[in-house]
């Protein structure tokens, strides 16, 4: 049992919005000295392998992904980590944030986050923060802010903490979609450098499927709500005479085939946005020639300017004069840094996914099609 | 689609739509978003020993005819003992500002509690509610759990109102109205998901297109093969057939795809298949772009 303060401990001790949280009723533990606790911590060095959603997690999620205006629902969640797997027991959302800059609304989220953590504590609820949840269309979810995101997160959580994402147009589809990610390493480090020029690039050898790892991800129901749902999907007990083949017509969940639908809807849509994504990575491709060339540029007059010095010294040496100083170029020219290629190859991942999507849409549709002819032909 | 057992629930219609913006007018049905219903399942299991039911608030919507939507729902401490019962009502009004500044469109449209039991801390509960519902009534959610043994899972909606010769708030007649499920489509594909989850008992992973495809084509054809067998022993008379039965059947399989045979097939494949190549090239276009541009510094 001495794990459960320790690992309380080390949690509010990593989140400074979790550290101000008064516990009133909770029995006081002795503190446990800083270098106890990683002793005593054993969960944090077991590497996470896999994570579980609970039901209501999946259900919360899926609610709040339709209901939030623009597609932009993100929130947090809640739960512990045991043996390698990361166990996901509740969310909550967060406020859609209007303005990134304005400091009164993070401060307010960072208050609401608090408050609800708190409040969830007093019902017994897990209220340690173990990643976050963000809504996506058509499989795309390279995203500036998700990266940000994730990167504190992973700097700050246990064990780096999950953005688990979910494909909105894909439920609508029939197929519940969710899934878990992390940055990779080389991301991070590329990333805490704040340096993404083509050569930390190279160094880390990242390119769009190499910014985040895919965690194997489950979903689980427990035994409560696995009877309910039980319940539910099996047919009341018919009026009696009613035909056999009938029965089932008065259960509160029917069987749905939603997926059987033929009509490619989205395809247009899906395709309407590679377009988008294309033009912008077109116009970021520019910004980043034209921010070259300027280098380059900068760089030849600094050449030209440092031989032109050379040659003057070795003439003003071979007269017998003394050679003029050694000026610092890099004062005289100023050669901006190289462009940072995260956007670019942010949107090149959105591409990429955008792709997939429709592949993943056109090769179902097909199945689809040849079973209607065969349905037909029958 | 009811939720539980056939109850005797009172099927109120509300004949006058003129009448329909009077504060306070009975609710007469409830539809529960399984997002509330899951909550309160997972409340449950997270009393402590001591509580023998978990109480909560629903947040949800009214409409104009009467009907309230119950979208969520959230947990609220209370205690009962033998001689009292007690509220925290700050925690509640914390909770309802928490939720309300995420979705501002629920507001507070009555309270649930677990186990089928209605005794006068019921009524107490339910007048703490009324008041913070006011000028509408608010509605109590039972939900049975299931877990006493005899008693069937279920969720039953009530009323109140006031009985007795002198209203006091710690009588009062809970009357049932009826209580669906309610969810938009687009949310189904989750609700599969957690069914699938909970009929392999252990967890299930989400699973791609093809494979949820591949499982409705086999319930298909299972159904077809069911359906076959039916007609087959209505056929050699074995079993009397259904008129009803016949018509839905007919209505079903009666629909033609004439499209298809005139070329529409191939048009549509032709279309498919162009999609496809195309989603193909240019996901190669991005990956051969994005390794591109790890070499170019090299080159140069």
């Amino acid at each position: 049992m001495a794990a459960a303060p320790s690992m309380a401990a080390a949690i509010a001790a990593t989140l400074p919005a979790v550290s101000t949280t008064p516990a009133p009723a909770a029995p006081t533990y002795e503190a446990i000295p800083a270098s106890m606790s990683k002793a005593i911590d054993i969960e944090a060095d077991i590497p996470l392998t896999s994570v579980q959603l609970d039901g209501l997690v999946v259900s919360k999620i899926i609610k709040h992904s339709r209901e939030a205006q623009g597609g932009n629902a993100h929130g947090l969640l809640l739960g512990l980590d045991l043996d390698g797997t990361l166990e996901v027991s509740n969310c909550f959302p967060l406020p859609h944030h209007f303005n990134e800059e304005d400091d009164k609304s993070i401060k307010g989220v960072a208050k609401y986050q608090a408050s609800m953590l708190r409040s969830l504590k007093e019902v017994q609820a897990d209220d340690s923060i173990v990643g976050f949840y963000q809504a996506t269309t058509l499989g795309s979810f390279f995203s500036q802010s998700l990266v940000e995101t994730q990167a504190i997160h992973q700097e700050r959580l246990r064990h780096g903490g999950v953005v688990v994402v979910h494909d909105i147009s894909q439920t609508a589809r029939g197929n519940a979609s969710f899934r878990g990610f992390r940055l990779t390493k080389a991301f991070l480090d590329a990333y805490k450098r704040n340096n993404f020029s083509t050569e930390s690039l190279i160094d880390h050898r990242l390119t769009f499927s190499t910014i985040v790892e895919e965690i194997p991800l489950r979903v689980r129901t427990n035994a409560l709500m696995s009877a309910f749902l039980d319940t539910l999907a099996t047919s009341s007990p018919s009026p009696a005479g009613a035909a056999p083949s009938l029965a089932s017509s008065t259960t509160a969940l029917p069987p749905s085939y939603s997926v059987l639908n033929l009509g490619g809807v989205g395809v247009a849509r899906n395709l309407e946005q590679i377009v988008e994504a294309m033009d912008a990575y077109k116009t970021e491709e520019g910004n980043l020639g034209y921010l070259q060339r300027q280098i380059a540029r900068e760089k030849a007059r600094a050449e030209g300017y440092v031989m032109k010095r050379k040659e003057e010294n070795a003439t003003r040496v071979a007269q017998g004069l003394a050679p003029l100083p050694e000026e610092d170029v890099s004062r005289l020219f100023k050669i901006p840094p190289e462009p940072s290629r995260l956007e670019s190859m942010l949107l090149l991942g959105r591409i990429g996914a955008y792709a997939k999507s429709v592949e993943e849409t056109s090769s179902a549709g097909l199945v689809k099609m040849y079973a209607t002819k065969a349905g037909n032909g029958a | 689609m009811p939720l539980g057992p056939p109850s005797s629930a009172v099927h109120l219609q509300n004949a006058t739509p003129g009448f329909v913006s009077t504060p306070g007018r009975t609710p007469t049905s409830v539809t529960v978003h399984p997002v509330a219903l899951f909550s309160i399942l997972d409340h449950y299991l997270r009393r402590t020993d001591a509580q023998e039911r978990v109480i909560g608030t629903l947040l949800g919507t009214r409409s104009d005819t009467g009907e309230i939507d119950v979208r969520s729902s959230f947990a609220v401490l209370h205690s009962e003992t033998a001689e009292q019962v007690a509220v925290d009502m700050e925690y509640h009004h914390t909770m309802y500002e928490l939720h309300h500044k995420v979705n501002p469109k629920e507001v507070i449209v009555g309270w649930y509690s677990t186990g089928s039991n209605l005794n006068t801390y019921s009524a107490l509960i339910q007048n703490f509610y009324t008041q913070e519902t006011a000028p509408h009534q608010a509605i109590h959610l039972a939900v049975d759990t299931g877990v006493v043994e005899g008693e069937q899972a279920g969720v039953r909606a009530y009323v109140s109102s006031p009985v007795g010769v002198s209203p006091k708030p710690e009588n009062a007649v809970f009357v049932p109205i009826p209580c669906e499920l309610l969810f938009k489509e687009t949310e189904r594909s989750g609700l599969d998901l957690l069914a699938s989850a909970s009929s392999t008992l252990s967890s299930s992973h989400p699973s791609t297109d093809l494979d949820i495809l591949e499982r409705a084509l086999r319930s298909v054809s299972d159904m077809l093969d069911r359906v076959l067998t039916y007609v087959r022993s209505v056929l050699a008379g074995e079993v009397k057939g259904d008129p009803a039965v016949g018509r839905y059947l007919m209505d079903t399989l009666g629909s033609s795809a004439e499209d298809l045979e005139k070329g529409g097939f191939n048009a549509s494949l032709q279309d498919t298949l162009m999609v496809s190549y195309l989603a193909n090239l240019v996901r190669s276009q991005a990956e051969i772009s994005s390794r591109l541009a790890l070499t170019s510094a090299a080159a140069s």
